[in-house]
């Protein structure tokens, strides 16, 4: 039977502390010497007469889990990873807090940079994931990304 | 079948889950729903069947699940 994927899914804003246990997790993987994180934080855009107060994300869970798992597969056959780590809210998160966490390891810095750099892409642009920007004028408006 | 809405999507079509009768295929199931829901002509949007992205025909099964998905915005 094929495993089943990970979930990426996190309810709500991603704390810092959760970024901070996280990169102390590794200090037990020894053959690491390089880490590369992207953390995506909601962006306070003035759209109309309103600014965004905070995003609300919706996915298409099980089809999001299933690409996400092939988006890994390829990765880790391209790149020498030791590991790879995606986080990615739903539900409200409010301006200024983190939405995406990803983090990729390895033994050299070359690879957890590219792929880091290749995994951020990938998730937005393959990840069947919506947001929906919430204005401080009671307006609501689906987020584009550019 | 099931029709799953995602997105934008759910503004025009008022709900997140619809159950049909079942259309012969895709592109019938397109038109039925741009009759009901005129304004879905000015959205574009990707259909998956069976969490699989389609772009061609593709013949409707009982039980099958279509979701209809607007650009992505993630991140």
């Amino acid at each position: 039977m094929e495993k089943t994927p990970k979930n990426i899914f996190f309810e709500g804003p991603i704390p810092a502390q959760k970024i901070a246990d996280d990169i102390q997790k590794h200090a037990s993987k020894k053959d690491i010497g390089a880490h590369s994180i992207f953390l995506g934080q909601v962006r306070e855009d003035q759209i109309g007469d309103g600014q965004v107060a905070a995003i609300d994300y919706t996915c298409y869970q099980e089809m999001a889990l299933e690409k996400m798992h092939q988006i890994r597969e390829s990765l880790f056959s391209k790149y020498a990873l030791t590991c790879m780590h995606v986080h990615h809210s739903l539900g409200r998160v409010a301006v200024g807090e983190i939405c995406l966490f990803v983090f990729v390891s390895s033994k050299h810095r070359q690879a957890a940079i590219e792929a880091c750099t290749e995994l951020v892409e990938s998730i937005k642009k393959e990840l069947p994931i919506w947001g929906k920007e919430i204005l401080n004028n009671q307006a609501s408006v689906w987020k584009q990304n550019q | 079948m099931e029709l799953l809405i995602f997105g934008s999507l759910t503004d025009i079509i008022g709900t997140d889950k619809l159950v049909l009768e079942n259309p012969l295929d895709t592109e019938l199931l397109k038109a039925s729903l741009l009759k009901k829901y005129p304004s879905l002509e000015q959205t574009n949007y990707f259909l998956a069947l069976n969490k699989i992205m389609v772009q061609e025909k593709k013949p409707l099964q009982e039980g099958d699940v279509v979701a209809l998905m607007p650009a992505f915005s993630g991140g």
